[in-house]
């Protein structure tokens, strides 16, 4: 407590001292190579994964996902009966949902960019699901944004092909999700909250890996062709080895139920 | 590789995606497809992997492959199964039900079925008085007859064994079968008329 000149044992007035008013160094040099991740990691290396699934028991099947500070929780609900206004249709319907708790954000409220995310999760997942396996009916899935870490979406898609897994819905495949970030030359994988603000692109896919197929891509920002190609061996390498993660949480709770 | 017969069946927990086998030695039961690709059947469920020889007098030599899933997840109703409903409203020409279980197993959230008017029975199917074969509050045992339009299956109960299999007198008493067109309350005695189950071996 550097008081000025105060001889009181402890301030009695709450005031900011001036020289406590500089705003923090940007953490992040983008043209400098030798700079270091906030949280340490290599550009290359992506946090360590935490999946549960049962999170939640009124629903079909459910999924929990940490990863690092992004903490997702996803339920499905379903096969159930379509709405009644709904025209017949042959092959289920799926429906999904992202919302954003408010205190998901540093600054209460701010998701409200983030209204296209349901549109693009249903895109991401109905191409692994085998839809003709529960006709006329619907599939209801709700992910809900706990605590926004970075890199939001590619969790929200891998931690709802795990809850549609453990519903037993049938799918083709487990869908799993990377993003990487470009930061003037350097390319970053599952970025966090301060890389993405300041990025320059971001390429997220959304991949099958056991049939190596994509199920979606999305690019946005400035991109050269090698440095897209180079991000995409990234994204597809990491998916494969968080395919195997989410592979073996699936197979412990299944035999733990037994 | 040549397959030893076993009797006993391969247990393994597989997830969704995994490799079970090629469609050339396998054929794709429940819980698993076929790639058409590349000919690889793989899972399409959480669960334990189990091999089914195949029946001895067919052509096809292979056995099939099924995955049973390890969680009693709801039921969803299937044309051919049998599906036990009540009976929500009855109108002149068909019946509203709700299905509330599929086999054995109960479902999570309702389905709607009707029952039309020439499903309830096999026999006479145009001189049907639906008020007389089944009232709201009955419980029925019936058969999916397919999909249905978008607001609901269609039920058919045109069997000795569907029909009504529990339902409650005027009275509030749960009523007897007499026979297989009326139940009796035992409080009151009286007889109501109602589409009967044959239930048990008699």
């Amino acid at each position: 407590m550097s008081g000025k000149g105060g001889s009181a044992p402890h301030p009695t007035t709450y005031s900011p001292s001036p020289q406590n008013q500089k705003r923090p160094k940007s953490l992040i040099f983008k043209d400098n190579v030798d700079w270091v991740r906030p949280d340490g990691r290599g550009f290359q290396h992506c946090r360590p994964a935490f999946l549960r699934t049962g999170a939640v028991n009124a629903a079909s099947g459910s999924a929990y996902a940490e990863f690092g500070n992004t903490k997702v929780i996803v339920s499905v609900f379903g096969p159930r009966e379509s709405k009644k206004a709904q025209m017949y249709s042959d092959i289920g319907r799926l429906n999904c949902n992202v919302s954003y708790t408010t205190f998901a954000t540093p600054v209460r409220g701010q998701g409200a960019d983030h209204k296209e995310f349901s549109s693009v999760l249903h895109k991401a997942l109905e191409g692994a699901i085998i839809l003709e396996s529960f006709p006329k009916t619907t599939v209801d899935v709700f992910a809900l944004v706990l605590e926004s870490g970075g890199s939001d979406l590619p969790v929200v898609i891998s931690c709802a092909s795990l809850a549609l897994a453990d519903a037993g819905i049938r799918m083709y495949d487990l869908v799993t999700s990377v993003s990487v970030s470009c930061l003037g030359k350097n390319l970053v994988i599952d970025p966090i909250f301060e890389e993405e603000n300041c990025q320059d692109g971001s390429l997220i896919i959304a991949c099958m890996p056991s049939r190596n197929e994509v199920t979606q891509l999305t690019i946005t920002g400035e991109w050269s062709t090698p440095k897209i190609h180079e991000a995409m061996q990234l994204c597809l390498d990491a998916c494969a080895k968080l395919g195997m993660v989410m592979r073996s949480c699936l197979k412990e709770t299944a035999s733990s139920q037994e | 590789m040549g397959m030893v017969e076993r009797e006993e069946e391969e247990e393994e927990m597989v997830t969704p995606g995994e490799v079970l086998g090629k469609a050339t030695e396998l054929k794709a039961g429940r819980g698993a497809y076929v790639a058409p690709h590349n000919k690889t059947v793989y899972a399409s469920l959480t669960g334990r992997r189990s091999l089914i020889p195949p029946p001895s007098d067919s052509s096809d030599q292979r056995p099939t492959v099924e995955v049973t899933g390890h969680k009693a997840h709801g039921a969803v109703p299937v044309p051919g199964s049998t599906v036990i409903v009540r009976v929500t409203r009855v109108m002149a020409k068909m019946a509203s039900a709700d299905i509330i279980c599929v086999g054995t197993k109960a479902v999570k959230e309702k389905f709607s079925g009707i029952i039309r008017q020439q499903d309830v029975r096999a026999t006479e199917i145009d001189k049907v008085d639906m008020h007389a074969s089944f009232r709201p509050g009955d419980i029925v045992r019936a058969l999916v007859l397919s999909l249905g339009d978008a607001r609901a299956y269609y039920l058919s109960t045109a069997q000795n064994e569907l029909g009504v299999v529990s339902a409650e007198s005027a009275a509030g008493a749960t009523m007897v079968p007499i026979s297989w067109t009326e139940m009796q309350c035992p409080l009151s005695g009286q007889i109501e008329q109602r589409k009967v189950a044959k239930v048990g071996g008699q």
